[in-house]
């Protein structure tokens, strides 16, 4: 099967989650920013901005997809635990939504 | 608009796996990190202006209030439950599964994670069911909406804050943008510790 090194498990465990901490100042910059930004700008005149938006959410998908045919490790893993893991997946979402929606349901969220 | 979502996905993964295995003309994290840091900052910049400027999304977050810390709560119990029953269904070891869903969607934690505490075995599990996650989120995005606004989120999990939150809000509207974000950043914080919890019950 293949696998992790064991020596670099713990390592990399502890790489992502520093890499992820960096990460989220890297969200919550841009999101403040924007808050800011269209706050002050409210009664300005509006510009259609959803081609150009669409635009970037292609060049992000691409570069998601990119990181996923990289990923020799994912790709490697896939053949063999592909089927039980889509199993899980959608086990996963299919409960998720179903929770969400009796909490919204009883919350009225 | 899936069609170009799709083959979005689709042309990046063709690139990145010729360029890791063929042609290497350029480093992978350009495209895989910076590239998508870059086009992930900007969208939120532009998705946040957006919510900012539209007063009736702004008087519907208001009114959600804290009451939106309940979604992450509900997708949790509903993923852990999602494990539960899978490992049922596949006859695995039903910690270690449910140690897997407990990643919520975040791949790069899950695989080492869980691979350093049940061995190689799980931690491909950990990669593989997690990133399904992710991309069945993609995937399917435009039917889930129409099962319920909040569904995408749901589906999203960890990846709701990041790299799920435009096509969430793209189909699910500007208002679900501090739902997505702040479900997702809390199912975030939570998945190492359930992971955790969850396998110290082995």
């Amino acid at each position: 099967m293949q696998g992790f090194p064991e020596t670099f498990q713990h390592e990399r465990a502890e790489m992502k989650t520093e890499r992820d901490t960096m990460n989220f100042a890297l969200l919550i910059v841009p999101l403040i920013a924007g808050v800011l930004f269209g706050y002050f700008s409210r009664e300005k005149r509006k510009v259609n901005l959803s081609k150009f938006t669409f635009g970037i959410i292609l060049v992000l998908i691409f570069s998601l997809g990119f990181g996923i045919g990289s990923n020799s490790e994912l790709l490697d893993s896939l053949p063999e635990v592909g089927l039980s893991a889509a199993v899980i997946a959608s086990l996963d979402i299919f409960f998720s939504v179903i929770f969400v929606k009796a909490v919204r349901k009883t919350a009225g969220l | 608009m899936i069609k170009f979502i799709l083959t979005a996905l689709f042309l990046g993964a063709l690139a990145g796996y010729l360029n890791a295995n063929w042609t290497s003309i350029i480093n992978n994290v350009w495209v895989s990190d910076y590239l998508l840091n870059a086009a992930l900052m900007m969208l939120l910049f532009v998705m946040a202006a957006a919510l900012a400027m539209d007063k009736e999304s702004i008087s519907k977050v208001r009114r959600t209030g804290l009451k939106i810390l309940i979604v992450p709560l509900a997708i949790a119990l509903g993923t852990i439950l999602g494990g539960v029953v899978s490992a049922l269904i596949l006859g695995f070891n039903v910690v270690a599964t449910t140690a897997v869903s407990a990643g919520y969607g975040w791949y790069t934690l899950t695989g080492p994670l869980v691979g350093q505490i049940f061995g190689p075995k799980w931690g491909a599990l950990g990669f593989a069911a997690n990133f399904l996650r992710e991309l069945l989120t993609i995937i399917t995005v435009s039917l889930m909406v129409k099962v319920d606004k909040y569904a995408p989120t749901a589906s999203g999990g960890a990846t709701a804050m990041d790299t799920t939150l435009p096509i969430i809000v793209r189909y699910c509207g500007s208002d679900t943008l501090v739902t997505a974000f702040s479900s997702g950043f809390v199912l975030s914080l939570i998945a190492p510790f359930t992971i955790m919890a969850i396998a110290s019950l082995a």
